[in-house]
C-alpha cells in the first residue's frame, strides 16, 4: 500500500502487513473466531431431523410388518442404518460450512462474517448504519444452550446477518461488543445496563388471553352448540364445534407460547423486548423506529383494568419471510404500566391530558355498537383515534410520522352527512382511522393533520423522538419507573351534535 | 372546536383551483376491457346453449343480461372515469375518485419515496398512462390513472423534484 492516509481499506482484503500505515484501525481488528462446534450437528437435526425421525419411527414399523418374523431384523436394522448415514452426510455437509465460516471485526471495525464452501461470501455490517443486535435462542439451539446472534442494519430486503450458532454467554458477550463498537466505546465495556420496566406474570397472561374478545365469543358460542345438541338431542352442528372450539384453544396456545415470560427492559439501545417458551425471543425496539402504537382493551378485560399495546415499527417488509419485526409491545399489563411504557416510545406524549371528541349524533346511525367509543384528538405532539366495539383500540400517531391522509364516504355515510378520515403509517397491526365525523369536519381534520405533520417535519421533531430523556432507574428493577399514574383520555361532553 | 364547518359537498371539495380531471380516453380503455371480457363470455355460453338445443327463449337469456349489464357498465366508466380528479398544492399532491364510495387522497411531497408510471397495452394503443405514489405506507394508494404520456411524465418530474426539496425521513 502506498497511501498510508487511506482510512478504510477496501472491504474483502486482507490486513497488509505493512497495516501500521492505519495507526487507530490496526487495534480494531479482532482474530477470526469460529461458531460452535457443536452448530453442524444443531443444524444437521434442523434439516434432517424430522426425515430421520420419521424414517426410524414409521420405517421401522412399516418394514417389521412387511417382513416376516425372522427377517424383520434385519430389515429394521437396514432402516436404521440408512437413517443414520444420512444424519451423518448431514452433519458432514454442515460441517464443512462451519470449517469455512468465521467472523471478525475487520481493520475499520465493521463486522464481517465470511463463510462458503464452494462460493465464498464475505459479509461486511457497516456499524454506523447499525439498528439492531438481538440474541434469539431457538428451540433446538436452546436445548444445547446455543443462541443465535442476529444483526440488522438500516436498509432494504436482505439487510440482515445471522450468525449461528454461539454459546450463550459468547452470544451475549458478542452482542454487547458489536453495539459497544457501534457506539465508539471500547469493546470490552460489556453489555450495556439494562432495566425491568414491566414483567408480564403468568397468570395474568393466561387469563388475559382465554378473555380477549375473539376467544370469548367462540367459546360462547362453542357452548352454545353443545347446549343446543344436548337440548335437541341431535348431532346439528356438532362439526362446527371443531372449528369454534379449536381456533381459540390453537389461538390460546400459539400466544401463550410466544408471549410467555415477557418482559420489557430499557438500555441505552432501545426497548428490549424478552419472551418466548420453547424459543426465546429476544429484540430491541429503538424509540426512533416506532410510527405507531395502539392501546387494545377487549370487553372482559376492561374490569380489570388490562391494556394491550401494539406497534406499527419502520422498516418492516410487509409478506417476507423475515417479517418478524416486533408488533406487540406488551401482551397484557394495567393500564399505568402500559401507558408508562408509552412515554418511553413516544417520549414527551402525555395520553392522559389528550380530550377525545365523540362522534356526531349522526354516526349512531351508521355504526350504534361502537357509537360510544368513537373519538378523535391531538395535542401538540400526537393525533389520538379511538374506535371497536368489543374491542376498543385507542391509537396513537406522533404528528410527524403522519405519511398520508385519506378521506373516505360511503353511500350510507353520504345519506348521513358523515366521512371517515385515515391517517396512513407503515404497515403493522395499527390503523389510524376516525371514523364517521361530520363530513365537512372530516375534511378540516385532514387538512389540519396536514398542517400539523408538515410543521412537526420542519422542526426536526421526528428525529428527537431518538433522543431519550434521561431514565431514571427504578430502585428495584420493578414497574415502579411510574411517576405519576395517568389514565387514558377521556371522551370530552358532546359539543354541539350539529 | 374553532375549525370551519363545511358542508357536506366539501369534504371533497378542490382545493382552491377545480380538480385536474383524467383523459376521457380512459373512459375508452376501460370500455375496451370491459367488452373484451363481456362479449366472449356471452358468445361461449350462447354457443353452448345453442348446441345444447335449449329453448330460443333461454338462448335470448344472456344476450339481454350481456346488453343490459354491458349499457350499465358503459355508463358507470363514464361516471367514475369522470370522477377522478388531482391537484397539485404547495406542499402536497390531492388524488380523489370514486361515485359511491368516495375517496380523496393527500400525500406530502415530503413522504413520497417513489413515483411510479405504468402503462399497460390497451392504455399505451390509446395513448395512456398511470401515475402511482408510494410511501412508506402500504395503505396510502394514491393512483391517478388515464393521464396523456407527456403530462405523465411532466407531473413524474415535478413530483420527484418537490419530494427531494421537502424530503424528510421516515
Amino acid at each position: 500500500m502506498t497511501e498510508p492516509t487511506a482510512p478504510d481499506p477496501p472491504p474483502g482484503r486482507t490486513p497488509d502487513p505493512a497495516g501500521a500505515g492505519w495507526p487507530v484501525a490496526g487495534t480494531m481488528a479482532t482474530a477470526p473466531r469460529r461458531t460452535h462446534p457443536l452448530t453442524p450437528a444443531v443444524e444437521a437435526v434442523r434439516t434432517v431431523g424430522v426425515l430421520v425421525a420419521a424414517m426410524l419411527v414409521f420405517g421401522t414399523g412399516m418394514v417389521r410388518e412387511a417382513a416376516s418374523a425372522a427377517g424383520g431384523l434385519a430389515g429394521v436394522l437396514l432402516v436404521g442404518l440408512v437413517a443414520l448415514v444420512l444424519l451423518g452426510l448431514a452433519v458432514g455437509l454442515h460441517w464443512l460450512g462451519w470449517s469455512r465460516t468465521r467472523y471478525f471485526f475487520d481493520e475499520s471495525g465493521d463486522f464481517r462474517l465470511d463463510s462458503g464452501v464452494l462460493q465464498r461470501n464475505q459479509r461486511r455490517v457497516t456499524l454506523s448504519r447499525l439498528q439492531s443486535v438481538d440474541v434469539v435462542r431457538p428451540l433446538l439451539g436452546r436445548v444445547v444452550g446455543l443462541a443465535q446472534v442476529r444483526v440488522e442494519v438500516a436498509g432494504g430486503g436482505d439487510s440482515r446477518v445471522v450468525l449461528s450458532y454461539l454459546a450463550e454467554a459468547e452470544a451475549v458477550a458478542l452482542r454487547a461488543e458489536i453495539i459497544a463498537r457501534a457506539a465508539g466505546m471500547r469493546p470490552d465495556v460489556g453489555e450495556a445496563p439494562e432495566v425491568v420496566l414491566a414483567a408480564v406474570p403468568t397468570n395474568d397472561l393466561v387469563m388475559s388471553l382465554l378473555l380477549r374478545s375473539s376467544t370469548a365469543v367462540l367459546l360462547a358460542v362453542s357452548v352454545l352448540i353443545v347446549v343446543a345438541a344436548v337440548a335437541t338431542e341431535g348431532p346439528g352442528g356438532l362439526g362446527l364445534l371443531l372449528l369454534t372450539g379449536g381456533l381459540p384453544i390453537v389461538g390460546v396456545f400459539t400466544q401463550f407460547m410466544r408471549f410467555f415470560g415477557f418482559t420489557v427492559a430499557e438500555s441505552p439501545d432501545g426497548l428490549r423486548l424478552r419472551h418466548g417458551l420453547a424459543s426465546v425471543e429476544s429484540q430491541t425496539v429503538p424509540p426512533g423506529r416506532v410510527q405507531a402504537i395502539e392501546i387494545e382493551e377487549p370487553l372482559l378485560w376492561r374490569r380489570r383494568g388490562w391494556v394491550r399495546v401494539n406497534l406499527n415499527v419502520a422498516g418492516l417488509r410487509s409478506g417476507g419471510e423475515e417479517a418478524q419485526v416486533e408488533q406487540v409491545l406488551l401482551p397484557v399489563a394495567p393500564l399505568e404500566v402500559a401507558l408508562a411504557i408509552v412515554g418511553r416510545v413516544l417520549p414527551g406524549v402525555r395520553l392522559s391530558d389528550l380530550m377525545l371528541e365523540p362522534a356526531p349524533a349522526a354516526a349512531r346511525r351508521r355504526a350504534w355498537l361502537q357509537f360510544a367509543n368513537l373519538g378523535v384528538g391531538h395535542d401538540a405532539m400526537v393525533l389520538a383515534t379511538r374506535r371497536g366495539f368489543l374491542t376498543r383500540r385507542t391509537a396513537v400517531l406522533p404528528h410527524a410520522r403522519t405519511q398520508s391522509v385519506r378521506v373516505t364516504q360511503g353511500p350510507w355515510q353520504r345519506a348521513l352527512g358523515l366521512a371517515s378520515v385515515a391517517v396512513d403509517s407503515t404497515p403493522g397491526p395499527v390503523a389510524v382511522v376516525a371514523l364517521h365525523r361530520a363530513a365537512g369536519q372530516a375534511r378540516a381534520i385532514a387538512e389540519a393533520q396536514l398542517v400539523r405533520a408538515a410543521a412537526a417535519r420542519a422542526d426536526g421533531s421526528g428525529g428527537r423522538w431518538m433522543a431519550t430523556p434521561a431514565i431514571p432507574p427504578a430502585p428495584d428493577g420493578s414497574t415502579s419507573g411510574v411517576a405519576d399514574p395517568p389514565v387514558l383520555p377521556a371522551t370530552a361532553p358532546d359539543p354541539d351534535p350539529t | 372546536m374553532t375549525e370551519p364547518r363545511l358542508t357536506v359537498e366539501d369534504a371533497f371539495a378542490p382545493p382552491g383551483e377545480p380538480w385536474r380531471p383524467v383523459s376521457a380516453r380512459l373512459a375508452t380503455a376501460r370500455r375496451l376491457t370491459m367488452l373484451l371480457v363481456l362479449v366472449p363470455l356471452v358468445a361461449v355460453i350462447t354457443v353452448v346453449l345453442v348446441l345444447g338445443g335449449a329453448d330460443p327463449l333461454l338462448v335470448a337469456l344472456p344476450l339481454v343480461v350481456g346488453l343490459v349489464s354491458g349499457s350499465w357498465l358503459w355508463w358507470l366508466i363514464g361516471r367514475r372515469v369522470r370522477s377522478f380528479g388531482y391537484a397539485e398544492r404547495d406542499d402536497d399532491l390531492l388524488v380523489t375518485s370514486g361515485i359511491m364510495f368516495r375517496r380523496l387522497v393527500v400525500v406530502p411531497y415530503g413522504r413520497m419515496q417513489l413515483v411510479d408510471i405504468t402503462a399497460g397495452p390497451i392504455d399505451r394503443s390509446l395513448g395512456l398512462a398511470t401515475v402511482q405514489l408510494h410511501t412508506a405506507a402500504a395503505s396510502t394508494n394514491a393512483t391517478i390513472p388515464g393521464l396523456p404520456p407527456e403530462e405523465a411524465s411532466g407531473l413524474r418530474d415535478r413530483l420527484a423534484a418537490r419530494g427531494e426539496q421537502r424530503s424528510a425521513g421516515l
